[in-house]
């Protein structure tokens, strides 16, 4: 008798407990044990303006590549981790306090202090290859230049230089020495960008400076020969399509119309100026145009200002007003027209040639797009504002470590549509986001 | 120039928080807790206060009842598609408790009196710290207490009625990590704790056309539980404590109207059969606004949907007297979820539910009567989206309720 209630308190106290089976991941054929990514700087885990060994940890294909291991694969990814978190080659961003030249403290990036450690300069091949072949600043058509890691580090990326066993090579040639069984494609967006950065101030002597827009034709080049030589074994993979620009923090913190003035204000600017175009409230700041009357205008709606203005020369210098804001801290609406047209066709490209080697195309695109209203996720609304959303790091370019996961889940997805596989999604919230001083 | 606002739309707090069904304990009488939580046809004790104010003037004479339930609510939850994650929620234990003291004032007369404290709604959830859905919710809880004083009057042999007024207060307390971090990666995170107090009606018919068969009709209104001076604390990295003051905030939950039928009859002697039905007005429970006095950029006042709906519960029951001393009884419910697909939150998340249900009595002297039961409930493994923060997955909740209680007839 007694044994029986013993038994019927087990039995009760089990069945307490609810009991939800856990499926086992399936990679429904797809092998992950030689995963390469191909990527820039995202890919690469540089943020908050540099790259440092937590960020490099933080990348996606790194998230990726330990999340495959669920399926019980054995899995080597090799990437071209750094020494220090101090950021490479110069330091990297982290939020603290800034007084500017009115004399009032906020909120803002500064350099870390932390020393940056001067051997990080050392050529690591040996250590290679690296399955996160994410090198800052690549563009598609670097991949087809011969001493392209010199050039870079000529131009202040000297991240090849670092990576590569001979700096006379084309990276094709350098992605050649990988045998991958997996990879994810990744690039198209600094064939565009270096030239949004620079506020559209193209090179007209060197056509492949990084200030240019790649020609077409040569991106098509560079981003086929990449593809050939990753799936030249078979391997299965991912391509994910390059998002629109324009809408990344640094081109949408500063509005067109961010000159707040007061009445005494506007109207000391419009005796200055001789003119009434000044108000009080929100002003649309003057630029820089050499085809305006007097050589400068307001700027219109759709124009955007870049982050990397000097926030002390609007304050307190009169950028904007009495003073036009140079070209290069502004895309104007012939040059964003341009950087659209020029992702346009990169996309159409991209989704050509998903559809044409079979491959899942994953729509950053469109979930950049998406994510301007807010990204749901988990009860967290990823946006992409700037520090308040979450995604994207104090560059205002690149993304946070939940940035990078919400993207690995994207790729997860696209994924599990298209080869069938049965991969979790990956826990964005156990990576950090923006930190936030006392 | 205006710099640009660093801290705005960080997030919407407390969108999952519902404090709907799955805290709605009904365990009001340790008989029909028993009998699949019957109790609106046959009388029994003086638990008729709840069950059935209008069955109190069956009660020959003053009888004072208490009893209390050992809540034990176990959650687990999978990551959908599965594999990656899954977590359980913290082991706790509630004591919802019911007293009530009542009957006829005389055995011949036709008034009866009574009064009841009971905890309908009362049960809570806590998951670990740094769970996957931390910033959906970390921990909740709330409590109720009703007081009911009640009145009822035999019509004649067959029909009695009866109502209370009830008085409600409670708390409720909750508590969300916030998705800014400090230097060291810690998680900020708010709490909120309020007292909240309501009022409301129970009233009913029972019939009794003869010995063996009884009728009961039940409805008990919906209660408003508000919360007035709720203090609502935050804390975050000192760079943003401006954004997040600690402040006082208002709130409202419903507390849904009840209408139960039921029915016993006593084929044999010694044996009753019980069922009943429950229609339950969750409806109005379609948003959960927070109110805060002091808003910032950051801390702006919120509404949630909920969108609840009505929902019918199903419940049997049987009683044998085994012998002059000894009872025993049996029964079952089914109890579906008011909590629509898409709106299924972590905070107590809900699905359908069978209840499988026992108990013993046992007549201690001619005046003392003890009371044992056991509840086990299984909700349908719920493969669950809450949409408005977008966190899915798979959920099952078990509970295991033993419940002790004590009738003593004043005579």
């Amino acid at each position: 008798m007694k044994k029986l209630f013993i038994i019927f308190g087990i039995v009760a106290l089990a069945s307490c407990k609810p009991n939800l089976k856990v499926d086992t991941p399936t990679a429904n054929g797809l092998d992950f044990s030689n995963y390469v990514a191909v990527g820039n700087s995202v890919t690469a885990g540089y943020a908050d303006g540099s790259l440092y060994r937590s960020g490099q940890i933080n990348s996606y294909p790194n998230m990726l590549a330990s999340h495959f291991g669920l399926l019980g694969q054995s899995i080597v990814f090799k990437q071209p981790l750094l020494r220090s978190d101090a950021g490479f080659p110069s330091p990297k961003r982290v939020l603290g306090y800034y007084t500017d030249c009115t004399g009032a403290t906020s909120l803002a990036p500064t350099f870390t202090t932390d020393p940056v450690d001067s051997l990080d300069n050392t050529n690591i091949s040996v250590e290679g290859p690296f399955n996160n072949f994410g090198i800052p600043g690549i563009r598609a058509i670097d991949y087809l230049i011969p001493g392209y890691a010199d050039l870079a580090a000529a131009y202040g990326f000297p991240y090849a230089k670092r990576m590569f066993t001979n700096s006379a090579w084309r990276p094709l040639d350098e992605l050649k020495l990988s045998s991958p069984t997996f990879f994810t494609l990744w690039l198209g967006t600094n064939d565009v960008l270096g030239y949004a950065l620079s506020g559209g101030e193209e090179n007209t002597t060197l056509a492949i400076h990084p200030n240019n827009i790649s020609d077409f034709n040569q991106f098509r080049a560079g981003y086929d020969s990449v593809l050939s030589v990753l799936t030249r074994t078979g391997a299965k993979g991912v391509l994910l399509n390059i998002p629109d620009i324009t809408t990344i923090p640094f081109f949408t913190t500063i509005p067109a119309n961010g000159m707040v003035l007061d009445t005494i204000q506007a109207s000391k600017l419009n005796a200055a100026t001789g003119t009434t175009m000044f108000r009080a409230g929100n002003n649309y700041f003057i630029i820089q145009d050499i085809s305006a009357p007097g050589g400068a205008r307001q700027m219109k709606d759709g124009e955007l200002v870049l982050l990397s203005i000097p926030q002390d020369s609007l304050k307190c210098y009169g950028w904007g007003s009495l003073v036009p804001i140079p070209k290069r801290y502004v895309l104007t609406h012939d040059e964003v027209a341009k950087i659209n047209g020029a992702i346009t066709s990169i996309n159409a490209h991209i989704a050509g040639k998903a559809v044409a080697m079979n491959l899942p195309l994953v729509d950053i695109n469109t979930f950049l797009k998406n994510a301007m209203t807010g990204y749901m996720y988990n009860g967290v609304s990823y946006t992409t504002q700037f520090i308040s959303g979450g995604a994207f790091s104090l560059d205002g370019v690149h993304l946070t470590p939940r940035g990078q996961a919400l993207v690995a889940n994207e790729i997860i997805r696209a994924m599990n549509s298209f080869y069938k596989s049965t991969l979790p999604m990956i826990d964005v919230h156990q990576y950090p986001g923006i930190r936030f001083p006392l | 120039m205006k710099k640009h606002a660093l801290l705005t739309a960080t997030s919407l707090l407390f969108a999952a928080v519902s404090f709907g069904a799955g805290f709605q304990v009904n365990y009001q009488g340790l008989r029909q807790v028993a009998m699949g939580g019957t109790g609106t046809g046959w009388m029994w004790d003086a638990s008729s206060i709840f069950y059935n104010p209008g069955g109190l003037a069956r009660l020959k004479n003053i009888q004072a009842y208490g009893s209390v339930q050992f809540l034990m609510i176990n959650t687990q939850y999978v990551q959908t598609p599965t594999g990656g994650y899954s977590e359980r929620s913290k082991s706790q234990v509630f004591t919802p408790f019911n007293v009530y003291v009542g009957g006829r004032l005389r055995e011949e007369g036709k008034l009866a009196l009574g009064l009841g404290i009971y905890t309908p709604f009362g049960s809570g959830l806590s998951w670990n710290n740094n769970w996957e859905g931390r910033y959906v919710i970390q921990s909740i809880a709330m409590q109720t207490i009703f007081f009911q004083p009640t009145l009822s009057y035999k019509i004649s042999d067959a029909i009695s009625l009866g109502g209370g007024f009830v008085y409600a207060t409670g708390n409720v307390k909750f508590k969300r990590a916030m998705p800014v971090q400090d230097n060291a990666g810690n998680d900020g995170y708010a709490e909120l704790k309020g007292r909240a107090n309501g009022v409301g009606l129970n009233l009913g018919i029972h019939i009794m056309p003869t010995e063996n068969v009884q009728l009961g009709i039940n409805y008990r209104s919906q209660v408003n539980m508000t919360v007035r001076n709720g203090d609502a604390r935050f804390v975050v990295p000192a760079a943003l404590s401006s954004s997040f003051p600690n402040t006082d905030f208002k709130t409202e939950v419903p507390l849904p109207q009840v209408f139960s039928v039921g029915i016993g009859v006593r084929p044999v002697k010694n044996l009753t059969l019980t069922a009943e039905v429950n229609w339950m007005g969750w409806k109005p429970y379609d948003t959960l606004f927070f109110d805060y006095e002091d808003n910032t950029p950051a801390l702006q006042d919120t509404k949630a949907p909920r969108n609840y709906k009505n929902t019918v519960a199903f419940r049997l029951g049987a009683n044998f007297k085994a012998s002059p001393r000894f009872a025993v009884m049996g029964g079952f419910a089914y109890d579906p979820t008011p909590v629509a697909d898409g709106f299924v939150s972590p905070d107590l998340p809900d699905a359908d539910r069978w209840l499988v249900t026992t108990g013993l009595t046992f007549k201690a002297t001619d005046r003392l009567t003890l009371l044992g039961a056991l509840e086990y409930g299984a909700s349908q493994k719920r493969d669950a989206e809450y949409l408005p923060e977008n966190f899915n997955g798979k959920y099952q909740t078990k509970a295991f309720i033993p419940c002790i209680g004590i009738t003593y007839d004043f005579r």
